[in-house]
């Protein structure tokens, strides 16, 4: 029997036995990964590592009280069922749990690569080396702080009551570099640079390590800036910072449903430029996120959550499908550890018509924000903190970059402010984002 | 156990790490009355790391059967072979350090298997009520409970022997007031390494419900702060966030042999002569504290570590790899949060040691400033201690008296910056950060705290 068919036996196996524990209605959802990592630090090799692991999860329905428990040491699955039931037996009643009515599942191509099996720690450490000797042809004073090469062979199950009965199997290889720059006395910020591939073809370290030593380098030298209140271009990897989380927790149906969402009651209503298009879309090809089904095993489909400025949809799973009476769109997340909660798969705004020298050309006084260390708060939607490997903007070109530079305001508000979005966009984890302008940034020099 | 694991290390031929770790947590999570998750988690497994050729690999496995050990054994071993010959430093060995041997139970005299579950659901649910029954400006409330409880086996082929156990119950509530299309948070979270009665010792959770409608409603009409330089007197929470997320970092000497600010610092005056700053596996001042723990994760006794004595920067927090290389003892800090992850240099308690002033002199002697109290949303630091807090309650102070509140506050600056600037400590203490989860590749449960101080800061705030 291969790998998934056993992890689907013991799925169905699980599932009985949380029925004769007292479960009307039952879900195991179990996760097996195999990772091979190498990880560098103070710019070598550190620990190689391979471990492997099978998690599984199971949710119990008693009378509509739920109960989960999870557990990885498989002879004792019996008692982690017994507890789920326990569990959901002394909760409270919720007349929206539910376990979702099977939908067939279609395959998505390029999500798992036969080649990958054979993936061994020494291709990860070449991989490894090829990063560090990157840096190290750019220049001295480049430091690989810190960095990964891991690759993951994952294979998931869905097994419920409900007639779900279904199972995937990915391979994904991840890989980020964290560079430092030193000139004596001068450090500069640290910068950070993500990718991934599902294929090992699709492999390219280089551009990660380059981008993030191109950042590192930028900030060194940097001094202090000037205080105004103006123009500013967020970074791919700002705009991931300051709105990726905003997004997620407006337009998640469970913040929606306590009332916690602003836009949840007013979808339709225009929240922002016309020029801004949110997507999320499960089936992107070669999307980090993507994947067939879901945590509940819905197929994952593309959803465009703001089309032109304007909300049209929120991300649910079967919970708030059912209290919101609305369609179930497949975004139930989590792993085997947890019960499902709701979350964006492959979250894109979708690219503008300029290009990022262009948003910074039309800026006569501006701030250039590579990263963002600080805070943004989902609710309020205030996002204050320090601007990184940031660059003063004067007559439509970099001035010089600047150190200690706050920027601050509030995302809602910055939303209908939002000038220009680049047609260039990066990869930041699973979100696949463009450079941004928005006008009337508080800019803020220490 | 403990023996199987004493037979394959001595057998395994060169320096083998072996730790096994079985974990029980529980997780009972309400909002606006209605329970979001009610679960509990099993997981064990073994992880080895062997030094080869001077490299580490690294390896685990949830088969606990003799034959699949020594297979994780081989595997360790093998992924340390295959990385020795690109790695361009190798480890010239480990430094010498005293191994842990012996028994070390949980420090509480009510351990929380005496409580049932529906006990801890019966609290998590009436708290929820009490928040949402605090204030008719109260829309939302969130109230949970969470607890890890550890058994760890930690043999090392060079002596260390020990069985450690240990239990971190947490409490966290959180209310949300709004108001003309206003909406502000107020929250608070304990957590102790220890038992069921000493979570609550500092605080119950009726009182830490009633803060938390207390400080969401009070920001409902507050004014943002106004941007700019300040006097600022910080409470124990956010002088142990500061310790451990501005400072602490750039001490771990994996952090300073990768270029951080701290690296050419050592025996320089870092901070006012005012501050001593101290990294422990106890819990000094006052009972349970999160990141206690008597012996790490490489089987080493803790110290308690100085890094900072008298504003003078004094020591770097090792592993016994960086130890070796620095050519000092290990202090205690490798830490693995899961059998699955290999130990890294990681924080403890992490604390200011208190001065001599009366907290109302600090705030007494103040005629423009602000007092801060807690870590609200978000906060981030980098090497060079440059950091950014979200601050969870703040006051203006006018005239050496608490003033209004204002909302939205964040704090930030280069912390050895900021406590150069300290002008008089506090004579109390307090933990703080007992519910906080300090993440560096993996999770790790620690503490910080300390006593008031004042010193001058950035506030953050719209222009």
């Amino acid at each position: 029997m291969n790998h998934e068919a056993r992890l689907r036996e013991q799925c169905r196996g699980a599932v009985q036995a949380a029925k004769q524990c007292g479960a009307e209605e039952v879900e195991v959802f179990a996760q097996t990964s195999r990772t091979i990592s190498v990880e560098i630090e103070k710019h070598d090799l550190q620990t190689s590592s391979s471990q492997q692991e099978t998690m599984i999860g199971v949710r119990a329905f008693v009378g509509q009280r739920v109960g989960f428990a999870c557990t990885n040491v498989l002879d004792e699955l019996d008692a982690t069922c017994a507890d789920a039931v326990k569990l959901a037996k002394a909760s409270p009643r919720d007349e929206h749990n539910i376990l979702p009515e099977p939908v067939p599942v279609p395959a998505i191509g390029g999500l798992y690569d036969p080649a990958a099996e054979s993936f061994s720690v020494a291709d990860a450490v070449q991989h490894a080396i090829r990063m560090i000797e990157t840096a190290e042809a750019m220049d001295r004073r480049l430091v690989l702080g810190g960095g990964s090469f891991a690759a993951n062979l994952s294979t998931q199950c869905v097994v419920t009551t409900s007639g779900v009965d279904v199972a995937q199997n990915g391979s994904l290889f991840t890989f980020y570099a964290l560079a430092t720059a030193k000139d004596g006395a001068k450090v500069s910020n640290m910068a950070f640079h993500f990718d991934a591939s599902h294929v090992v073809d699709g492999i390219d370290v280089v551009p990660v390590a380059t981008h993030a030593c191109r950042d590192a380098l930028g900030s060194l030298g940097a001094e202090k800036g000037t205080s105004f209140v103006g123009p500013v271009v967020l970074s791919p990897n700002a705009v991931q910072s300051i709105l990726v989380g905003l997004f997620s927790f407006q337009l998640n149906a469970k913040n929606a449903l306590r009332g916690a969402s602003r836009w949840g009651g007013s979808l339709g209503q225009s929240i922002a430029a016309s020029t801004l298009t949110v997507v999320d879309d499960g089936c992107l090809p070669g999307g980090v996120a993507t994947a067939t089904f879901d945590r509940e095993g819905m197929p994952h489909r593309k959803l465009v959550l703001i089309e032109n400025g304007v909300p049209r949809a929120l991300m649910h799973n079967a919970y708030t499908a059912r209290a919101m009476k609305a369609d179930n769109t497949a975004h139930a997340s989590g792993s085997a550890r947890s019960i499902p909660g709701i979350g964006p798969t492959n979250l894109s705004i979708a690219p503008g018509t300029t290009t990022k020298d262009e948003l910074i050309g039309e800026i006569k006084n501006g701030l250039l924000v590579n990263r963002f260390s600080g805070s943004s708060n989902p609710i309020s939607g205030d996002y204050s903190g320090v601007a990184k490997a940031a660059y003063l903007i004067k007559d439509g070109k970099l001035d010089r970059p600047v150190t200690g530079t706050l920027i601050a305001g509030n995302a809602f508000e910055s939303l209908n402010k939002l000038t220009g979005i680049s047609s260039d966009t990066e990869r930041v984890f699973t979100a696949i984002l463009p450079y941004i302008r928005i006008d009337d940034v508080s800019v803020t020099a220490e | 156990m403990q023996d199987l694991l004493a037979r394959i290390a001595a057998q395994a031929g060169g320096w083998v790490e072996l730790r096994f770790q079985g974990r029980s947590t529980q997780q009972i999570s309400v909002r606006n009355g209605e329970l979001e998750e009610s679960s509990s988690k099993r997981i064990q497994g073994i992880g080895v790391r062997a030094l080869v050729d001077g490299v580490f690999g690294f390896a685990s496995t949830t088969d606990l059967r003799e034959a699949s050990i020594l297979e994780t054994v081989s595997a360790a071993q093998s992924a340390a072979k295959t990385s020795a010959g690109a790695k361009k430093h190798r480890i010239p060995g480990l430094a010498a350090a005293t191994m842990g041997v012996g028994m070390y139970p949980v420090d509480t005299a009510d351990p929380l298997d005496n409580h049932p579950l529906e006990e801890k659901l019966e609290l998590v649910l009436r708290i929820d009520e009490r928040i949402r029954n605090g204030s008719s400006s109260i829309v939302s409330s969130s109230t949970s409970y969470a607890e890890i409880q550890d058994e760890k086996i930690i043999v090392t082929s060079d002596g260390a022997r020990t069985h450690l156990f240990v239990a971190i119950p947490e409490f966290r509530v959180m209310a949300v007031a709004a108001k003309d299309g206003n909406q502000c948070f107020g929250m608070k979270a304990n957590g102790v390494n220890g038992g069921w009665s000493d979570l609550f010792a500092a605080m119950s959770p009726e009182d830490m419900a009633d803060y938390a409608v207390r400080t969401a409603v009070e920001q409902l009409t507050a004014p943002v702060p106004q941007g700019g330089l300040a006097t600022v007197v910080l409470d124990p929470g956010l002088v142990g966030v500061l310790s451990h997320e501005a400072i602490g970092h750039t001490v771990e000497a994996d952090i300073v042999l990768g270029g951080a600010i701290t690296a050419e610092k050592m025996n320089e005056k870092v901070a006012s002569e005012l501050i001593t700053m101290v990294d422990s596996g106890a819990s000094e001042h006052a009972p349970h504290a999160t990141g206690t723990l008597p012996v790490d994760d490489e089987g080493v006794a803790t110290r308690k570590t100085t890094l900072i004595e008298n504003g003078v920067l004094r020591s770097y927090l090792h592993n016994r790899e960086t130890a070796a290389h620095f050519d000092v003892e290990p202090t205690g800090n490798a830490r693995a949060f899961e059998y699955s992850d290999a130990p890294i240099i990681r924080m403890r308690n992490t604390y200011i040691e208190p001065g001599d002033t009366p907290v109302e002199d600090l705030i007494a002697d103040v005629q423009d400033g602000y007092y801060m109290c807690g870590l609200g949303f978000g906060g981030q630091a980098d090497s060079n201690a440059e950091f950014m807090f979200g601050v969870r309650e703040a006051h203006r102070i006018h005239n050496g008296k608490l003033g209004e509140v204002v909302r939205g506050a964040t704090i930030s600056g280069n912390a050895f910056d900021v406590l150069s600037s300290v002008d008089a400590v506090g004579n109390d203490f307090q933990w703080d950060l007992g519910a906080g989860t300090c993440g560096k590749s993996q999770y790790a449960k620690v503490d910080a705290g300390g006593p008031h101080l004042r010193c001058k800061a950035t506030i953050g705030g719209r222009q």
